[in-house]
């Protein structure tokens, strides 16, 4: 199997991470509940996850990380915590994954949110256009840091440093362990991330950075193992917001997925995705009849994730061409954003997606180039 | 006569660990035990250690802003609230 579909979710896992998923089943996990041996070996177990995101954002404060169920959860966590209130003008990009425009929609019809969205410039969002955008209401800037179909990375520090004060709530979805990020905690306000793609864990993990000043109201209370004695939530985090036992086997292995990241270096699995990237933009830039969506060569700053379509060939038929002739996983369709698919023209049939990992090969990319190569003279003959 | 134990309780369980962490990395003389249900009702973790090592450890906690929510004295059975501050 050629498995070209990391932006979905990373494969194959390391082994460390498979490791400390399967010791963590093997013992109890309570963690932060008991005070006995194994309750505490289990708050270490979820501390050392916590230490370990807090090393790869350059976080000030460990507490004011919250660990979600994935990063749909973080994001509906910020947006809805907020307070946003009628009338309150909200700025997104444009490329955004449904996990923030469907919240967003949401509070467009539930409370009468003002959204706008700014329009990408070929195909990739900037900084002024959100500070002309800005106006006396504008409570929250919200920005997919990578679209999850072009790989048109977003230049977020830039867009902090034109909005000023006014909060950024940043999906780090596909660049968290894929980008260097360790300058992003001192200045991004909402910083939400997955734990199975770049940061090589389990799915089921996941993530908010709330920065010092910013208060949230908690989408879900209940168990949170401190303040027993109390019937109401406690308010400081990371518990305010980590409701219920935490996903102790889950966080063993993002734990083990982000120390193998740091292991690796941020820098060299970066340099690694970029070459298989551009290999496979200079190998399959003549094939007749495709399309390539997204920042080209050396055409703009990108992710590891392409986007194509081939003369002749629907989305769905040539990703399962590829599945069935090559053994190649790709992902097809409108992969969650609708709104990007309808920038790129591409709405409704939408695209192939390859989406490159740190353990894919310059030879896994050949293959895929060659394979697209025969199908796009298959449909041509 | 009795040692007397120091008993630390914190807010949270990050900021136990945490306080775990910096300690350990300190070499300092101290363990974790349950909280005392005699002093709270919370079901989590504090740090122990014996009074007459008050100058080794909070002055470290302090400077890490790890300061315990709370902090109680055991000499046996007997529990008393203790003063962080001198």
């Amino acid at each position: 199997m050629i498995y070209f579909d990391n932006a979905a979710t990373s494969f194959p896992k390391p082994v460390a991470v498979i490791e400390a998923v399967v010791a963590a089943l093997k013992a109890p996990a309570s963690p932060g509940r008991s005070g006995h041996t194994p309750s505490l070996e289990a708050s270490r177990t979820v501390h050392r996850a916590r230490k370990a995101v807090t090393k790869i954002f350059g976080l000030s404060d460990n507490s004011r990380l919250v660990f979600t169920p994935n990063v749909s959860w973080a994001i509906n966590a910020a947006l809805s915590g907020l307070g946003l209130e009628r009338g309150d003008h909200v700025l997104s990009g444009a490329l955004e994954h449904n996990s923030t425009a469907r919240p967003l929609a949401r509070l467009v019809k539930e409370i009468g949110l003002d959204w706008e969205v700014v329009p990408p410039r070929d195909g990739a969002m900037v900084a002024s256009d959100f500070a002309a955008r800005l106006r006396p209401q504008t409570k929250l800037v919200v920005l997919n840091h990578a679209s999850n179909v072009s790989g048109a990375l977003a230049p977020a520090l830039e867009i902090k440093e034109v909005v000023g004060e006014i909060p950024l709530l940043l999906d780090a979805a596909q660049t968290a362990g894929a980008i260097p990020m360790t300058d992003y905690g001192s200045k991004i306000d909402l910083l939400a991330f997955t734990g199975h793609k770049g940061l090589q864990g389990p799915t089921g993990t996941g993530g908010l950075w709330v920065r010092p000043g910013l208060e949230l109201r908690p989408l879900a209370v209940g168990g949170s193992g401190s303040r027993s004695e109390s019937l109401e939530h406690p308010d400081f985090l990371p518990d305010a917001l980590e409701t219920g036992t935490a996903n102790t086997h889950g966080l063993a292995g993002l734990a083990a997925g982000v120390e193998w990241v740091l292991a690796t270096g941020v820098e060299a699995i970066r340099a690694r995705e970029e070459q298989l990237t551009t290999n496979f933009l200079e190998k399959v830039a003549g094939i007749d009849g495709i399309q390539l969506f997204g920042p080209g060569l050396g055409g703009g700053q990108r992710v590891s994730t392409v986007s194509f379509n081939l003369s002749g060939w629907s989305s769905s038929d040539l990703a399962a061409a590829l599945e069935k002739n090559y053994g190649i996983m790709a992902r097809a369709g409108l992969h969650c954003a609708p709104l990007t698919h309808q920038h790129l023209g591409t709405f409704p049939g939408g695209s192939v997606r390859f989406s490159f990992g740190p353990q894919n090969t310059v030879s896994e990319v050949i293959i895929a180039a060659d394979a697209l190569n025969e199908l796009a003279l298959a449909r041509r003959n | 006569m009795d040692v007397a134990e120091i008993i630390l309780v914190f807010s949270s369980n990050t900021k136990i660990l945490n306080a775990e962490d910096l300690l350990e990395e300190k070499n300092l003389p101290f363990i974790l035990v349950p909280v005392p249900k005699e002093v709270n009702p919370n079901c989590g973790l504090a740090i122990s250690f014996l009074e007459s090592d008050r100058d080794l450890i909070l002055p470290v906690l302090e400077a890490a802003d790890l300061m315990p929510a709370a902090a109680y004295r055991r000499a046996g059975d007997l529990f008393s609230v203790w003063p962080l501050v001198h």
